[in-house]
């Protein structure tokens, strides 16, 4: 398996960038990490002419503390989200689903960005966003547009940017006090797995009646794409968070949120079972987070 | 007990300082002037006729050397076993897999040779296929090969003592299955060569394998040259673990086109290529018999096996005896018997992968033990005790256990895991659990008919003195035997390692039949021996004519010479050893007379002073047929303890400790043997928990990459205790036999006993993954619940 020909750009800046995407219309491909593409290439499930790294544009890959919220440039590496302390202290859920995506050494490839625009439903870092209300920043030549994450995924493969935008970052609004927030991945084995289902939770409570003030539950791989699970979400807002309300909004999650099929790395039954024991798991960790 | 210098520790090995730098050559390191490159055309049908190949096209491209299909390779049968050869390099007539070569291509670089490849034009009539040893076997199923009719490829019926009697006398009759998945080795260097063919007509082809004497044979025979006009050598190499065992058709291939282009032709199988030639372990379904007293005695073992084969026999035959005939020990057992059938399908060959035959019988058999064990409120520890062979001690299918410390592995895991206060008393979802196994040290025989010794050794000193020079034709494929085989030699000459420097893995260094079957370190290890001592020998004769000692009290040690009793005035040998050298800086001073004074002055009597050792195992037993399967000079042996934890909501375990404790003889290396120890536990862990390749209806792949062939990773490795030890091997070198091996037999069925001891389940079909432990969990639960 050889790498195919192409021509490979490396622009500068985003203009610059924004140029040779129109300039080669769809015929282009931009690469971040490259641990998608690449493999994609070589597979020759994707062929292009033409290569357009954003590696080398300043501030894709960086990380900004912002007043009300955190920016993670496109370029963003798994390692360098996972050891940022911004995402250590505030976005625990993020960091757990960048520390699991594949090896060392993909980890210091694979970037944010990039594991976003793949759209796989098994994305590990995808129901972190989903659940800490990630907006996904776009620009294109008519300007700049916000894509909230939950309408950002339209299949398998296939997300809302269109063939002349490029994703510049995320903007992940702080969460308030009293919130907390847990992921769980769950393979055949315990690293370099891709995912045979994955949660992630988000709660915020109030901390004197320990009510439900805000809940996000995001689902993995037990859908054409990573997805909220909004009956669960709906049945948990305003009750007292604890274990009877986590389990009765597992049982939806699993029961009516979700909708899995079989394939070889899993069946539609398991999978579906698990969604109700990760909801179930996330829920009370983040649950324990919040009231911490 | 004799005190070693060299043996027995934990040297540095030699090749480490080249591995860890970078320096190691690999075949994929290598580029010769004028090298071509080659690339196979294999087959997108799983069974399908080939009704014509035109090659035009792709003879037409520019930078294409050759493009040979079975016209030019003609139609030799080879295989593994001359009893089954079933394979020609490219297919004749018809395709029987998907993957299975029709073509090869030489070109000036690689992307032409796959672009003339894909030029090649093949007609195809589509045959229907089987993929499945159940439908292979069905009335009016695909035939594979005409010769073999309703594709059994092969069936073994063994019987030793009385079967049905053991049973009739048993209290306690156990019946259940296990069924395991096709494996892939996963070693980390693909496949890859590189032939030449020189301008006097000799052909050399530098391999990835690990037996550069069998390839040697198989591709004289294929070529049609006599064999001493084939030269095989192989660089280091990323491991094997038994897929590399044996001539692949793209050393074939690459020697065809090398001989036909008359320049240096590179070929490489891709990982993608690596699953579908595929050869590792095979995949099969067991149903087990055994029966016991209420004693815990075991009486009676009936065994059937079914092995899903793929397309061609490769070690088939042997897998199908070694299947049944490692199964009866370690225990005492009077009456086994065993029907074994290898089938054939449209899939890749299967083949041996470590502990050959033997790893899922065990996995069966160790969770009947148990079941007998907690039937009869046993502590499933004491019921092997009760009944393990003994040093001595012949199995019912005359295996021969020469030394045998499996008591003492049995006492080491119990002390080792803390058993006594463990089992019985673990929390909720935690288990313990135990088994036995053993293998073979090397096979009685080589694979083809033939009195030839199993290996030989040259040990040369070098004329300045000072330096043993070892030849092998052995094969260091990462697994430690260059560095046992220096220690060997040094140890049995008397001199430290780093005065040894040795080569290998090269027919023109001799015969050895190379890394397979556990047999290196007793093999190769006796016949370095005795070319060490043969050149020690050589030295002391030479001394005792100039000092006037009897040769008997003399000793070389740590590179000195010793005397029994008083040192003799050896000044004039020290005078003429320092006269040759003068202005040298490192002339002896020391108050012992040294190796390197004693060889030097050998070679200046004597010429150069060179030694041959050999091997080839004793006459063993067995007049059975199919005897010459499972007999071995020595076999060692292990028991191993696994603690799991299983998360009854989602299935998954969690592997938190093994504690191993294998007989291997005497450790030549002590870190090497601990090594294969663990690396045994890893690759026992991945069949139990994770590993399997997964076709399409197709007869694909679908898993063909380690992202989605799921090895072990570091994280899933638990905290493993090592503990060796060591029985004297009569039949070893030094007391040594096999551990690459037989320490992965106990690992799954230690796994499977201590999973039904955290969540009360048996699982009977690997891989354990979380999915199929969540079904057996809620089945159990359903279960409990209808009979509470």
């Amino acid at each position: 398996m050889l790498l195919p020909k192409f021509e490979f750009h490396e622009p500068e800046s985003i203009e610059k960038a924004l140029v040779l995407k129109k300039q080669f219309n769809s015929g282009a491909r931009f690469l971040a990490g490259g641990t998608d593409l690449l493999v994609y290439l070589k597979k020759k499930i994707v062929s292009t002419d033409h290569v357009i790294s954003l590696q080398r544009i300043e501030g894709l890959g960086e990380i900004r503390e912002n007043e009300s919220d955190l920016f993670i440039g496109a370029c963003t590496t798994m390692a360098a989200i996972s050891r940022h302390p911004a995402v250590q202290k505030r976005f625990c859920a993020l960091k757990s689903g960048a520390d699991n995506m594949g090896t060392h050494l993909i980890r210091n490839r694979a970037t944010i960005g990039g594991n976003v625009c793949n759209a796989s439903p098994a994305g590990d870092t995808l129901p972190a966003l989903l659940v800490y209300d990630a907006a996904a920043l776009v620009i294109s030549p008519d300007g700049k547009r916000d894509i909230p994450l939950r309408d950002f995924f339209k299949g398998p493969g296939k997300t809302d940017l269109k063939n002349d935008e490029i994703l510049t970052g995320f903007r992940l609004p702080n969460p308030p006090d009293h919130s907390g927030a847990h992921y769980i991945q769950l393979g055949k084995r315990k690293s370099a797995e891709i995912n045979v289902v994955n949660a992630a939770s988000f709660l915020t409570i109030d901390p004197g009646a320990g009510n439900i003030l805000s809940v996000r539950i995001a689902l993995g791989s037990v859908a054409p794409t990573p997805i909220r699970a909004p009956e669960a979400e709906a049945a948990l807002m305003g009750n007292t968070a604890g274990d009877d309300a986590f389990n009765a909004a597992a049982e939806i999650a699993r029961s009516r949120d979700c909708s899995p099929i079989d394939d070889f790395r899993g069946s539609a039954a398991y999978r579906r079972a698990m969604v109700g024991v990760l909801t179930k798991r996330t829920l009370a960790a983040a649950f324990d987070q919040a009231r911490a | 007990m004799k005190s070693y210098d060299v043996i027995s520790t934990r040297a540095n090995r030699i090749d480490t300082p080249d591995k860890a730098t970078g320096k190691a050559v690999f075949v994929d390191d290598i580029t010769l002037p004028g090298m071509l490159y080659g690339a196979l055309l294999q087959s997108p049908h799983a069974h399908a006729k080939i009704l014509s190949i035109d090659t035009t096209e792709a003879e037409k491209l520019p930078g294409v050397k050759a493009v040979i299909t079975a016209k030019e390779a003609g139609q030799v049968k080879y295989g593994v076993s001359p009893a089954r050869y079933d394979e020609t390099v490219f297919a004749v007539d018809k395709v029987r897999y998907v993957g299975d070569e029709i073509a090869a291509v030489a070109a000036t670089s690689l992307d032409v040779a796959l672009d003339a490849v894909s030029r090649i034009k093949v007609t195809y009539e589509e045959l229907p296929a089987v993929f499945t040893v159940e439908d292979a076997v069905k009335d009016g199923a695909p035939q594979l090969h005409d010769e073999f009719k309703g594709n059994l490829c092969a069936e073994v019926h063994q019987e030793f003592g009385n079967v049905a009697e053991g049973l009739e006398n048993s209290d306690i009759v156990i019946t259940t299955e296990m069924k395991s998945k096709r494996q892939d080795g996963a070693f980390i260097e693909m496949q890859g060569c590189i032939a030449e063919y020189d301008n006097r007509g000799v052909l050399t082809l530098t391999s990835s394998t690990q037996v550069p004497h069998y390839v040697q044979r198989t591709v004289a025979m294929v070529l049609g040259m006599d064999v001493g006009k084939v030269r095989v050598k192989k660089p280091y190499v990323g491991a094997g673990f038994g897929i590399k065992a044996a001539a692949n058709p793209m050393e074939l291939a690459c020697c065809m086109l090398a001989k036909k282009t008359k320049k240096p032709v590179k070929m490489n199988f891709t990982r993608e290529q690596v699953f579908m030639y595929g050869r590792a372990r095979h995949r099969f379904h067991h149903t087990i018999t055994t029966g016991a007293k209420k004693d815990g005695t075991l009486m009676a073992l009936k065994h059937e096996c079914w092995l899903d084969g793929g397309a061609y026999t490769s070690f088939g035959i042997a897998t199908v005896y070694y299947t049944g005939s490692l199964l009866g020990g370690p225990y005492k057992l009077a009456n086994m018997s065993y029907d074994g059938y290898r089938v054939y399908n449209n899939k890749p060959a299967c083949g041996a992968q470590r502990g050959h035959g033997a790893v899922i019988a065990r996995a069966c058999f160790e969770q009947q033990l148990d079941m007998i064990a907690e039937k009869i409120g046993m502590d499933p520890l004491e019921l092997r005790i009760k009944n393990m062979m003994e040093t001595g001690d012949t199995t019912c299918n005359d295996l021969n256990m020469r030394s045998f410390g499996m008591a003492e592995c049995i006492e080491a895991v119990r002390n080792g895991s803390d058993w006594d206060k463990k089992k019985g008393h673990m929390p909720p979802g935690k288990g313990i659990g135990m088994a036995c196994g053993f293998f073979v040290s090397g096979a009685g025989y080589p694979i083809y008919r033939s009195d030839t010794f199993h290996g030989t050794v040259i040990v040369k000193l070098t004329e300045d003195g000072g330096t043993a020079l070892v030849y092998t034709a052995s094969a260091e494929i990462g697994q430690g035997s260059d560095t046992a085989f220096a220690m060997i030699a040094a140890e049995a000459l008397g001199i430290p390692l780093e005065n040894v420097r040795l080569a290998s893995g090269d027919t023109d260094m001799g015969v050895d039949l190379g890394a397979y079957s556990s047999r290196q370190t007793l093999m190769t290890g006796h016949a370095t021996k005795e070319a060490a001592e043969n050149v020690r020998r050589q030295v002391l004769e030479v001394l005792s004519e100039q000092l006037n000692v009897p040769v008997e009290k003399m000793d070389i040690r740590n590179g000195f010479i010793e005397f029994d009793g008083d040192t003799p005035d050896f000044s004039a040998l020290r005078t003429r050893y320092i006269k040759e050298h003068r202005g040298w800086t490192d002339n002896p001073d020391s108050d012992k007379l040294t190796f390197k004074e004693a060889s030097r002055i050998a070679f200046l009597e004597r010429g150069s002073i060179v030694g041959t050792g050999k091997y080839k195992p004793h006459s063993l037993g067995g007049k059975f047929k199919g005897a010459a399967v499972g007999t071995s000079p020595a076999y060692g042996c292990s028991a191993q303890v696994a603690e799991v934890t299983v998360d009854m909501d989602t299935g998954q375990i969690t592997i938190d400790r093994i504690t191993d404790a294998h007989d291997c003889g005497k450790a030549i290396n002590m870190t090497s043997v601990e090594g294969q120890m663990e690396g045994s536990i890893s690759m026992g862990i991945g069949e139990a928990m994770h590993e399997e390749v997964i076709f399409d209806n197709q007869g694909r792949v679908l898993n063909h990459d380690l992202a989605e062939y799921k090895i072990v990773t570091s994280m899933d490795m638990p905290r493993v205790k090592t503990i060796v030890v060591e029985s004297d091997e009569p039949n070893g070198p030094f007391g040594a036999k096999e551990v690459g091996e037989g320490a992965i037999m106990p690992t799954i069925p230690a796994i499977l006993n201590a999973v039904y001891d955290a969540a009360g389940v048996r699982v009977y079909e690997l891989p354990l993954t979380p999915e199929r432990v969540f079904h057996a969990i809620q089945e159990y639960r359903e279960r409990t619940r209808a009979s509470a």
